[in-house]
C-alpha cells in the first residue's frame, strides 16, 4: 500500500460466517482457513499490506493463528464478542445454561473464579434474563478466554450491537466501555447503523475510540443512506473507521481505499478476500 | 417522518423471531409496536431489558382490550399458526405470519381463507425474498429477459445439525418438517415466485442425525413446464447462515442468482442488457433500509420486508408475498414430504 493508505486493520471471523461467490469458493476457503497456518499467513499478508491491528471474532483456528502471528508482530488484536454464531449454536443445542456452562469450562482457574463471583454478584439480573447483564456475562467469558492475546481494543459482536441499537440499549455499551476502562483497554463499536448508534449513545459516543462502519464509494450497507453516513463521518472523521470498503467486491482495492483516504478516516477494515487480492496484484 | 399516524402492530410470540419483528416495528418510522402476546409472561422484564418497550400480554384478547393494534405479526411455532391467526381475525386486523405458513397445506389454506375472507392485508416471512439481488432476478425473468424458461438448479445449505437436535423447531408435529419445511422453503417461496404454480415433482428426504428430515432432492415440474433441480441439506460443513443459490436457462440465456451479485448471460440483447455477459451486483441496486436488524443474516431484507407489509397496509394492495403465495410454498412442501414418503412421483 501507498504511504498515503488510511491506517489498516485485518478482519478475521469464522470463515463459515462470510458470504462467497459460489458454493464452490465458500468450501475451498472454509477449508483453507480452517488451519491456523494459512490464518497466519493471511496475517503476515495483511501486514505487508500495512495493516497494524487485527479486529477478530476469535474462535479455535483464529486464536492459533493469532497466537503465532503476536509471537511475531507488534499487532494488536481488537477482540469482537461473543462469537454469536457459535453461542447461538450452542443456545439452540445446550440451552442458556448449557452455552453459558460451555464458555465458563473454557476459562483458567483465575477467570472461573473472577466470573463466578461476577455472577453471583448479578444473580437477579441473570435470573430475569436482563440484555444488558446477559451480553456482558458471555462477552465477558469469551474475552477471559482469549488469555496469552494482546487485545486493545473491545468489541460487541454487530449481531448484538444492532439488537441494542434497535432498543437503545445503551447500557449495553456503557458496560462494554467500563469493562474495557478496567481493562486498560479501549472500546469500540462496529455496527451497519451508524446514524442510530451516534442517537442512541450521544456523547457516550466518544467513550468509543472507534466505531467500524461501512463506508464505500457506492453507498453499499451504508444505511440510511450514503450521504447521511458521510455527513456523519465527516463530523469526526478520526473516530470511525471504514468496513464493507470493497462494496462486496464491487471496487477494487486501490479505488476502494482513496475513498477512505479522501473522507479523512481513521483506518480501514480489510477482510481476507480484500487482503488475498491486494496482496497478490502487489498493491 | 410520515404525516400518516404509523400502523399500530402488535407481535405474538416473543421468540427469537418475534424479538426481530419487535425491533423493526420500533424502529420504522411509519409503525408503532404496541403489544407482545406470550404465554409465557416471564419474558416481558427480558424484552424490556433489550428496549422491547411494548407491553406483553397473557393472551390476544387481553391485548385487544388493551391496545387493539391494526396488524399482527404471528410469530409462535409453526403447529400454532392457525389456531392464532384465528384468534388474531377475531378483530379485523393486517396479518403478518412467520415462515413455514403451517405444517400442511391443509392448515396454510385455511389460514389464507380467513385472511381473505376477512378482507385485510396479509403476507408471510420469507425474508430472503426481500434481498435486493433476489427481487432484481425476479424482474428480469419476469421481463422475459431469459425467454422462454427452460430449466434451473438450486440449493439451499447450511451447517446446524451434526446431532440429535431438541426442541419444537425439530419435532414434524411442530415444525412442518425439517430442512424443506425451514430452511429450503425459502428457496421454494422463491422458485414458486418466479415459475408459478408446481405440476409434479419427484423427492427423497434423509434423516442423518434428527428425526427431521436433513437433506432433500426435489425434481420439479412447473405449470408453466420448466424443470429444475434443488438440493438442500443443513447438515453440510461450511456455512453458519443459508447459503444459496440459482441458476436458471432459457431460450436466450441464463441467469446466475447468488448471495451479492446476478450473473446474466444473454444470446440476444433484453430488458436493457446486452447479449453476453452482464453483471448486476447488489451494491447498484437500491437498499431502501433505513436499520439493517441482522447485519449477517438477513440483512436489509428484514427491513425491507416490513416496509412492503407497510406499503400493502397503506394502499390495499397485496405484497408479492402474500398468504397466497407462501400457500404456493406449502403445497411444495408437502407434495415433497409425499413423494419422498411415497417413493414415488406426485402432482402437486
Amino acid at each position: 500500500m501507498t504511504a498515503a493508505t488510511p491506517p489498516l486493520v485485518l478482519e478475521l471471523r469464522p470463515a463459515e460466517s462470510r458470504h462467497y461467490a459460489s458454493w464452490g469458493e465458500r468450501l475451498e476457503t472454509v477449508a483453507r482457513h480452517s488451519r491456523p497456518d494459512e490464518l497466519h499467513a493471511l496475517c503476515e499478508e495483511a501486514y505487508a499490506l500495512g495493516a497494524r491491528a487485527v479486529l477478530a471474532v476469535v474462535d479455535a483456528p483464529i486464536r492459533e493463528a493469532l497466537l503465532a502471528f503476536q509471537r511475531w508482530r507488534d499487532v494488536p488484536v481488537w477482540a469482537v464478542v461473543p462469537n454469536m454464531f457459535a453461542f447461538i449454536r450452542d443456545l439452540t443445542d445446550l440451552g442458556m445454561v448449557g452455552a453459558a456452562r460451555a464458555r465458563f469450562t473454557r476459562l483458567g482457574p483465575a477467570a472461573m473464579v473472577r466470573t463466578g463471583l461476577g455472577a453471583v454478584s448479578r444473580l437477579g439480573a441473570i435470573r430475569r434474563r436482563d440484555f444488558a447483564t446477559g451480553t456482558t456475562l458471555v462477552a465477558e467469558m469469551e474475552l477471559a478466554a482469549l488469555r496469552g492475546l494482546r487485545v486493545t481494543r473491545l468489541f460487541l459482536h454487530p449481531q448484538v450491537t444492532e439488537v441494542a441499537l434497535a432498543g437503545g440499549v445503551s447500557a449495553a455499551f456503557t458496560a462494554l466501555a467500563d469493562r474495557a476502562e478496567r481493562l486498560g483497554i479501549e472500546a469500540g463499536i462496529v455496527t451497519h447503523n451508524p446514524l442510530r448508534a451516534a442517537a442512541v449513545l450521544g456523547r457516550e459516543l466518544g467513550r468509543f475510540a472507534a466505531v467500524v462502519a461501512p463506508c464505500n464509494p457506492k453507498g453499499y450497507k451504508m444505511f440510511p443512506d450514503r450521504e447521511a453516513c458521510e455527513q456523519l463521518y465527516r463530523r469526526e472523521p478520526g473516530r470511525f473507521i471504514a468496513a464493507e470498503v470493497s462494496a462486496g467486491d464491487a471496487v477494487a482495492p486501490g479505488p476502494a481505499l482513496a475513498h477512505v483516504r479522501a473522507l479523512g478516516l481513521a483506518g480501514a477494515v480489510l477482510d481476507p478476500r480484500f487482503v488475498e487480492r491486494a496482496f497478490r496484484a502487489g498493491t | 417522518m410520515s404525516a400518516r399516524p404509523p400502523l399500530r402492530a402488535a407481535v405474538v410470540g416473543a421468540g427469537r423471531m418475534g424479538m426481530v419483528h419487535g425491533h423493526l416495528l420500533q424502529v420504522h418510522p411509519e409503525t408503532e409496536l404496541v403489544g407482545f402476546v406470550d404465554r409465557d409472561t416471564s419474558l416481558a422484564e427480558h424484552l424490556a431489558s433489550q428496549g422491547l418497550r411494548a407491553p406483553l400480554y397473557p393472551s390476544v384478547a387481553a391485548l385487544y382490550a388493551a391496545a387493539p393494534p391494526d396488524a399482527v405479526f404471528v410469530c409462535t411455532p409453526t403447529h400454532t399458526h392457525v389456531a392464532v391467526v384465528r384468534e388474531c381475525l377475531a378483530r379485523r386486523v393486517h396479518l403478518f405470519v412467520e415462515k413455514p405458513l403451517a405444517t400442511s397445506r391443509a392448515d396454510a389454506e385455511a389460514i389464507l381463507r380467513l385472511a381473505t375472507d376477512a378482507g385485510v392485508m396479509h403476507a408471510a416471512g420469507y425474508v430472503y425474498a426481500h434481498l435486493p439481488v433476489v427481487q432484481a432476478a425476479h424482474d428480469l425473468v419476469a421481463a422475459g429477459a431469459l425467454g422462454e424458461l427452460l430449466r434451473f438448479t438450486a440449493h439451499a445449505y447450511v451447517s446446524e445439525v451434526f446431532g440429535p437436535k431438541k426442541g419444537w423447531f425439530f419435532q414434524k408435529e411442530q415444525a412442518g418438517g425439517g430442512v424443506v419445511a425451514n430452511m429450503a422453503s425459502h428457496v421454494l417461496f422463491i422458485l414458486g415466485w418466479y415459475f408459478g404454480a408446481i405440476r409434479r415433482l419427484a423427492a427423497s428426504t434423509r434423516s442423518h442425525f434428527s428425526t427431521v428430515d436433513d437433506s432433500a432432492q426435489v425434481l420439479f415440474t412447473f405449470a408453466n413446464g420448466v424443470t429444475g433441480l434443488l438440493d438442500t441439506s443443513w447438515s453440510v460443513p461450511g456455512t453458519q447462515m443459508l447459503d444459496y443459490g440459482l441458476a436458471v436457462d432459457g431460450r436466450n440465456g441464463t441467469l446466475v442468482l447468488r448471495r451479492e451479485r446476478i450473473l446474466l448471460h444473454l444470446l440476444a440483447p433484453a430488458a436493457g442488457h446486452d447479449a453476453g455477459w452482464n453483471e448486476i451486483h447488489a451494491s447498484d441496486l437500491p437498499a431502501d433500509t433505513a436499520f439493517d436488524v441482522s447485519p449477517h443474516i438477513g440483512g436489509e431484507a428484514f427491513y425491507r420486508q416490513l416496509q412492503s407489509f407497510v406499503d400493502a397496509c397503506r394502499t390495499g394492495v397485496l405484497p408479492f408475498c402474500s398468504l397466497a403465495e407462501a400457500c404456493n410454498t406449502q403445497r411444495m412442501i408437502e407434495a415433497i414430504y409425499a413423494s419422498a414418503a411415497a417413493g414415488a412421483p406426485v402432482d402437486a
